[in-house]
């Protein structure tokens, strides 16, 4: 049995186990769902054992599903670069979102739990498929889950959130719908032999042979960008995601921030940036700006924010926007930085969003002003909370600094070095305005800790529910490991960030390559030298972020082979390289 | 008329006995409610459907190579989804009102059926004409026995007068058809029309006058804007079964004549039949899922989403129309067999969602509103998750059969805008273009209009508390059919391929007008593959003329 296979389909045997045995109530569900998720995870870390020690062959699977001499839809999953830690911290984060819901769901909890791993499921298979179809049907699966965990279980609101959440989405996932089968027939009519593939490998390849013609390109990328841009949310379609996130009960707060919105940004970089080149360069000065706007008027909407769970919803807008910033960048440091954002934010946000799920739970208020020295009472929350807030606002040392530092040096590397000489102004202006952006999130990070955690006591009185003076605890032992493994990859992220940028270095570099050669030539710069770090081979892209200063001086020197060495992949073993080979048997 | 033709409609022919029999035993045996009595006439019915079934699956002779039949794969896929359709409606309505008498009910039903069958099989007009009055006739019957109060009895009128009204506008269509061609065959239709004007002159014109009138007419079956106006206070005013009934069997022989008579029959209009077809299109599917976002009555709701609908399916009728006679294999999507896909899963979710409804019921009371569907998703967990199921389908979320439903018909709308060879001429090629991905993009952004209200069903469902007791009283047959379309939609979300290709193939034959079926029914398969293989030969000429 593939081992990616049963890791998808593992949290469906769980969800007909909660099933069966919803009589027996909440522990019994609560048990199942937690030892499936482990059990998935479980699946889940050999699968990303390759990558890190470069040993063994990556695990897929691709078996026709709807195929005849025209159409070829395939049952097509397997991982890459852009997919292997997205795919980890689904399964990681699961375990946490069933943790923290631990005592705090009491009502239907079988169903809650069913839910939970039926978006599980949606999750790992979005990030695993290789067909077009599949990925739809996962990207669209994993909305209906996640609807009924808001609809049911969440705030006041949640009626009118969760359908907000899912007509929003649904809307513009109809578009990239139609974007999608765009470019699936634009291969059929252009690229021989005739064949109606959705295979993602084959088209990313083919297109980079035939490519669209430019003016279909811009109409392809605006149907992509329509679900895909409100997906991450990017300013100004965002405003679903904050009602979304203070109305979901905390597990569904934690898998939207960790997991959901980085399908957006995922989608991006499978399909947009690799098979739109063109339009994504055309496109890039106008979201590079939407990017700036989000990550400014995300941080200063979370500075005047007096609801904790609307703070970090807010700061979510910011900080998806720095990834979308390095993103389309469309340079490897950018491009490596963005992804490595995506990771870190699912880390910290969800590990935020645990943490006030957990500080709700014992006064059933998240109001800020109501708060006041908690690290007194509560010394423990208070310390996760000190590290997570850390790691959000880019401390060195911990994840969010290697995320930034390189994302941010991508797109002052735009701006300085890789643009034409009247493109300088407006692209540095958008960087600075980035770092300013991160001075920002310090400031409301560090001030809600400030007013939460330290000064005077003040605890809201916690009879909401009419359990008086029942005594405060701190974390038990069951919340802290909910928190310790993002902890641990944190930390880790931090000081090695290599580790984890490696594995992704080829398949990034595949992705933005023709994107940036597009770049140069719309912008004319066939001579710069800088164009030689984009088109090394795989392999080139993964500096430490040490390194990153050297990367960027060392654009003028011509690309030396030497270093391919210590890279897992050769070349030609990507994503791509492998589909072919599957798909030529 | 020839022996073979009437073999051919041995299976219409075993349906109406049926009721006949039926008709003739329920005036002598008198079944008040709860009699055991009332057990047979479903009984006989579904026996009639399997006989029916068993006919259509070992035909008595070989299909009649001329006359007012023809025996095509298209037929053929219509029938066999009538059948089906057929036998879930007359389980929906095993347990009827009250009021109303259930021998006639279903004896009735089974002619409605009978009806879109004999369509299905026509080549000829008059025949064409007479299965759409053996649908409508039935109808009003149907729904004034659906109940006495004025609500039932103003539907029932209503539908009766302006159901008269379409047939009229479609008879008058047909005697401008007969007047172009000399004949009601729709064979020699199409050999007249497809001389060209310059042959045939002024019939060209008598055609177009009759394009206008036969899809005005048939227009009103398919519940296309502006003929649409009956259906929401119709399907409002009636039982939850009639609406189920009016919300299939009129939509599948309104499409399937529609393809049979404009579609296959009248070359040389498609430059006016799609400009028709996608300006219903769009209006349809518009109207009908702006308006439902504003419904309070379950019935009405499902009729202006069953309006809006039509219009998707009107999509596929467009496509078809503009690549009918031009290139007709060299589709990976044709438009006609996208529409029937489309066609069938509508038609299962549908009536599946009708079912649930009925079954919630009482034979006195019914479900009448959505406030009344609160907190089904405790109440009554199974029904609810059905009617989840049909909705998400309906709305076209993965992996249910609607998603396969919109991936087709919208793959027809960009294939033939994306592509190069349209059959239209060089000319109206460039806005032919344009428009199918405005189409499209119409209905996509359709599509996402059409998930609030359904997602609102849901809410419903399962986001509030109980407020009234809901007995789910409607009966054994109603939950068997709710069952059984929801094992449908499902299994044909998880693997479409079958239905898919079926239908695919059946429209491909539908354009020769032969019969095509008793050689390659055993063999569907080998037919679209060869299909295939002549549309991949097609496309890579078309792809080298376009690298030139």
């Amino acid at each position: 049995m593939n081992l990616l296979v049963v890791a998808i389909f593992l949290p469906l045997l769980g969800v007909a186990m909660v099933w069966v045995t919803a009589e027996w109530g909440r522990v019994a569900a609560r048990s199942i769902a937690l030892w499936t998720s482990l059990a998935t995870l479980g699946f889940v870390a050999p699968l990303l054992l390759y990558p890190v020690l470069g040993q063994g062959e990556p695990v897929e699977i691709d078996a026709p599903w709807f195929a005849n001499s025209l159409v070829d839809i395939r049952f097509s999953l397997g991982l890459d670069g852009l997919s292997y830690w997205m795919f980890g911290l689904s399964a990681l984060l699961t375990v946490t979102a069933i943790l923290v819901s631990w005592e705090a769901i009491s009502e239907r909890a079988p169903a809650f739990y069913c839910m939970l791993l039926l978006l599980e499921s949606g999750m790992l298979g979005v990030f695993a498929a290789r067909d077009i179809i599949l990925f739809y049907i996962f990207f669209e699966f994993t909305l209906i889950p996640l609807f009924f965990l808001i609809g049911i279980w969440g705030s006041e609101e949640r009626r009118y959130a969760a359908i907000k959440f899912f007509l929003f989405t649904l809307a513009g996932s109809m578009l990239t719908f139609l974007g999608l089968l765009s470019i699936v027939l634009w291969n059929y009519f252009h690229a021989e032999p005739h064949l109606l593939t959705f295979s993602i490998p084959a088209l990313t390849e083919s297109l980079a042979v035939h490519p669209i013609d430019p003016g279909w390109q811009l109409w392809i990328f605006l149907a992509l960008f329509a679900g895909f841009a409100i997906k991450v949310p990017l300013f100004p379609l965002h405003t679903w995601l904050p009602l979304a996130h203070t109305q979901a009960p905390t597990a569904g707060s934690v898998i939207l921030a960790g997991i959901l919105l980085k399908i957006g940004t995922y989608g991006f970089l499978r399909f947009s940036i690799p098979m739109l080149p063109e339009a994504t360069v055309a496109c890039m000065p106008w979201i590079l700006w939407l990017s700036v706007a989000g990550i400014i008027y995300g941080a200063l909407v979370s500075l005047a924010q007096r609801d904790m769970k609307k703070l970090i919803a807010y700061s979510s807008v910011s900080h998806l926007g720095f990834c979308m910033l390095g993103i389309f960048a469309i340079n490897p440091l950018g491009v490596q930085g963005g992804t490595l954002q995506m990771i870190n934010h699912g880390l910290s946000t969800g590990g935020l969003f645990a943490l006030i799920g957990m500080l709700y739970e014992r006064y059933h208020t998240r109001e800020i002003a109501a708060y006041g020295g908690m690290a007194r009472r509560l010394p423990i929350l208070a310390f996760f909370m000190v590290v997570f807030t850390f790691s959000s606002i880019g401390l060195p040392g911990l994840n969010g600094f290697a995320g930034e530092f390189l994302l941010l040096a991508g797109a002052f590397q735009r701006g300085y070095a890789d643009s034409p000489a009247m493109w300088h102004g407006q692209w540095t202006t958008i960087a600075v305005l980035a770092v300013f952006g991160v001075v920002l999130g310090a400031w409301y990070m560090l001030w809600l800790v400030e007013r939460v955690f330290f000064g005077p006591l003040r605890e809201p009185a916690n009879d909401a529910h009419g359990d008086h003076h029942h005594p405060v605890h701190d974390m038990c032992l069951r919340e802290v490991l909910a928190l310790v493994p993002l902890v641990v990859f944190m930390v880790w992220i931090g000081v090695a960030p290599n580790h984890f940028l490696r594995p992704m270095a080829g398949s990034l570099d595949d992705s933005i390559r023709a994107a940036a050669v597009s770049f140069d030539k719309r912008y004319d710069m066939h001579t710069a030298p800088a164009t030689a770090t984009v088109l090394l081979p795989p392999g080139e892209g993964g500096r430490r972020p040490d390194e990153g200063g050297a990367a960027v001086g060392a654009h003028a020197a011509s690309p030396s082979p030497g270093r391919r060495g210590d890279h897992p992949l050769p070349k030609g073993e990507g994503f791509i390289a492998r589909g072919k080979l599957a798909r030529d048997d | 008329m020839t022996t073979e033709t009437l073999a051919h409609l041995i299976p219409e022919f075993a349906l109406i006995g049926a009721a006949t029999l039926i008709y003739l035993l329920g005036a002598f045996i008198p079944a008040p409610e709860g009699s055991p009595w009332r057990k047979l006439w479903v009984l006989l019915a579904v026996l009639a459907l399997a006989k029916a079934a068993y006919f259509l699956w070992h035909p008595w002779m070989a299909a009649p190579e001329a006359g007012p039949v023809v025996a095509d794969l298209f037929s053929e896929y219509a029938r066999w989804l009538t059948l089906a359709v057929g036998l879930l409606l007359v389980l929906l309505a095993a347990k009827p009102g009250a009021q109303a008498a259930t021998a006639e009910f279903q004896a009735t039903l089974l002619m409605a059926i009978a009806g879109v069958m004999i369509v299905a099989s026509a080549r000829e007009l008059v025949l064409i004409f007479l299965g759409l009055e053996l649908v409508s006739i039935p109808t009003y019957v149907l729904l004034y026995l659906g109940g006495r109060g004025a609500g039932p009895q103003e539907s029932a009128v209503k539908y009766f007068y302006l159901s008269i009204l379409s047939s009229a506008v479609l008879l008058y269509g047909f005697s401008f058809l007969y007047g172009a061609a000399g004949s009601t065959d729709l064979t020699v239709l199409r050999e007249t029309l497809a001389r060209g004007p310059e042959e045939i002159g002024g019939a060209q014109l008598m055609a177009l006058l009759a394009l206008v009138l036969v899809m005005a007419g048939l227009g009103f079956r398919i519940t296309a804007v502006p003929f649409h106006f009956y259906a929401p206070d119709v399907y409002q005013g009636t039982t939850n079964a009639n609406a189920g009934i009016l919300s299939v069997l009129p939509k599948i022989v309104g499409f399937v004549a529609l393809v049979r008579i404009v579609s296959v029959a009248m070359p040389g209009l498609e430059v006016f039949g799609w400009r028709i077809a996608l300006i219903l299109s769009m209006l349809t599917m518009t109207l009908g899922n702006v308006l439902a976002l504003f419904q309070d009555n379950v019935r009405r709701l499902l009729a202006y989403s069953s309006i809006a609908h039509a219009g998707y399916m009107l999509i596929g009728i467009t496509v078809g129309f503009a690549t009918a006679h031009g290139n007709d294999a060299s589709n990976v999507f044709d438009g006609t067999g996208a529409m029937l896909f489309y066609l069938t899963v509508y038609a299962i979710a549908t009536t599946g969602i009708f079912a649930a409804l009925t079954y919630l019921g009482t034979p006195d009371r019914q479900v009448n509103d959505v406030d009344e569907l609160a907190g089904l998703g405790r109440t009554q967990p199974l029904a609810a998750l059905a009617l989840a199921i049909f909705l998400f389908s309906l709305a076209g979320i993965p992996p249910l059969a609607g998603f396969w439903g919109k991936l087709t018909l919208f793959s027809a709308a960009l294939e033939n805008a994306l592509g190069i060879n349209v059959a239209t001429g060089q000319a109206g090629a460039a806005s032919l273009r344009n428009w199918l991905i405005a189409l499209a993009i119409v209905g996509a952004l359709n599509a996402a209009t059409a998930a609030a209200y359904y997602l609102r069903l849901v809410a419903v469902m399962y986001f509030r508390p109980s407020v009234s007791v809901v007995k789910a009283q409607g009966g054994a047959g109603a939950a068997v059919a709710m069952a059984l379309c929801a094992l449908v939609v499902v299994g044909v979300g998880v693997y479409p391929v079958p239905l898919v290709r079926d239908s695919d193939a059946a429209s491909r034959t539908a354009y020769a007008l032969t019969p095509a079926a008793r050689v390659v029914a055993t063999e569907p398969a080998a037919t679209h593959v060869d299909a295939g293989t002549q549309a991949v030969a097609d496309a890579s000429v078309v792809g080298s003329s376009v690298a030139d």
